[in-house]
């Protein structure tokens, strides 16, 4: 009971809002597909290529994001790195102490970059894969 | 007041750093790690490197977006990225993709109760790992020129 009365005061005292569980979740799903996306994205793209700083040419480039397996996984890597991305931004910056205005704003701030960032990385992967 | 307070009420009214155990730090100030706990420099870190791999992000979106323009503009970033500062570059990445990321593995444990009381071991190990992963990936990188 006296602590969750104390709980109520540092709630009404902090305009702060603490991070929910359901944004923890996808914070950490969103890592650990990360963590396996990445681990392929690193191998594939960078350590199994026989060039300087294992970087493909630009032929090499199309053909390996032509490749559907490997273009499905680039599409899956760039939508987990962006949620996660702007849900680590959005973390930092709530950490100011943002009041419920300017909390508002950073929310639809990063909603549209991330969403301006889907648009481009999936023009950019659909464009590049269509020249192959 | 009576004789039964709690230890440090007195306090309670002072301005300054709040001090406390384990992970976690207050709102303010998470970038200055000085002297706080493991936790909490492991905190720093984790958010430098998350902002610095934001960036990153960007970056090589600008970076691939010379794709588009063809293969001569492709090329001639290829001369450039294959030089020995481009290649430290790529290492500093690696270590920022592998702190984060393995710090997120000890995060994700502790923080889902799977080992809630193992994170300095946790932070140990896995940065063994880390370490041996980082060297190998340098050697792999400086090695191909």
């Amino acid at each position: 009971m006296a602590t969750a009365r104390i709980r109520e005061t540092v709630r009404r005292r902090s305009p702060r809002v603490p991070r929910s569980a359901g944004e923890w979740r996808i914070m950490t799903l969103t890592g650990l597909g990360l963590l396996v996306l990445l681990t392929i994205h690193m191998i594939a793209n960078h350590f199994v290529v026989k060039s300087v700083g294992g970087l493909r040419d630009y032929r090499q480039v199309l053909a390996y994001i032509a490749n559907p397996v490997i273009f499905t996984i680039e599409s899956l890597f760039l939508l987990f790195v962006t949620v996660h991305a702007m849900l680590g931004l959005r973390s930092v910056l709530l950490d100011l102490d943002a009041g419920p205005r300017l909390h508002r704003w950073i929310d639809r701030g990063l909603a549209l970059l991330g969403l301006a960032t889907l648009a481009y990385g999936y023009f950019l992967i659909g464009t590049l894969a269509s020249r192959a | 007041m009576s004789g039964r307070e709690l230890p440090g009420t007195e306090r309670r009214g002072d301005d300054g750093p709040v001090l406390r155990k384990g992970v976690g730090i207050p709102a303010s100030g998470w970038f200055d790690p000085r002297g706080r706990a493991l936790g909490g420099f492991a905190f720093a870190v984790n958010r430098v490197t998350g902002l610095g791999l934001v960036a990153y992000l960007y970056l090589h979106l600008a970076v691939l977006s010379m794709l588009l323009r063809g293969e001569s503009a492709w090329s001639g970033f290829l001369r450039l990225a294959t030089n020995w500062l481009f290649l430290s570059l790529d290492v500093l990445l690696i270590f920022g993709i592998l702190y984060h990321g393995l710090n997120g593995i000890r995060v994700a444990l502790v923080g889902s109760g799977v080992v809630p009381d193992r994170q300095k071991a946790l932070w140990w190990a896995l940065g063994v790992i880390g370490t041996i992963t980082l060297a190998f990936s340098a050697l792999h990188i400086y090695g191909s020129r």
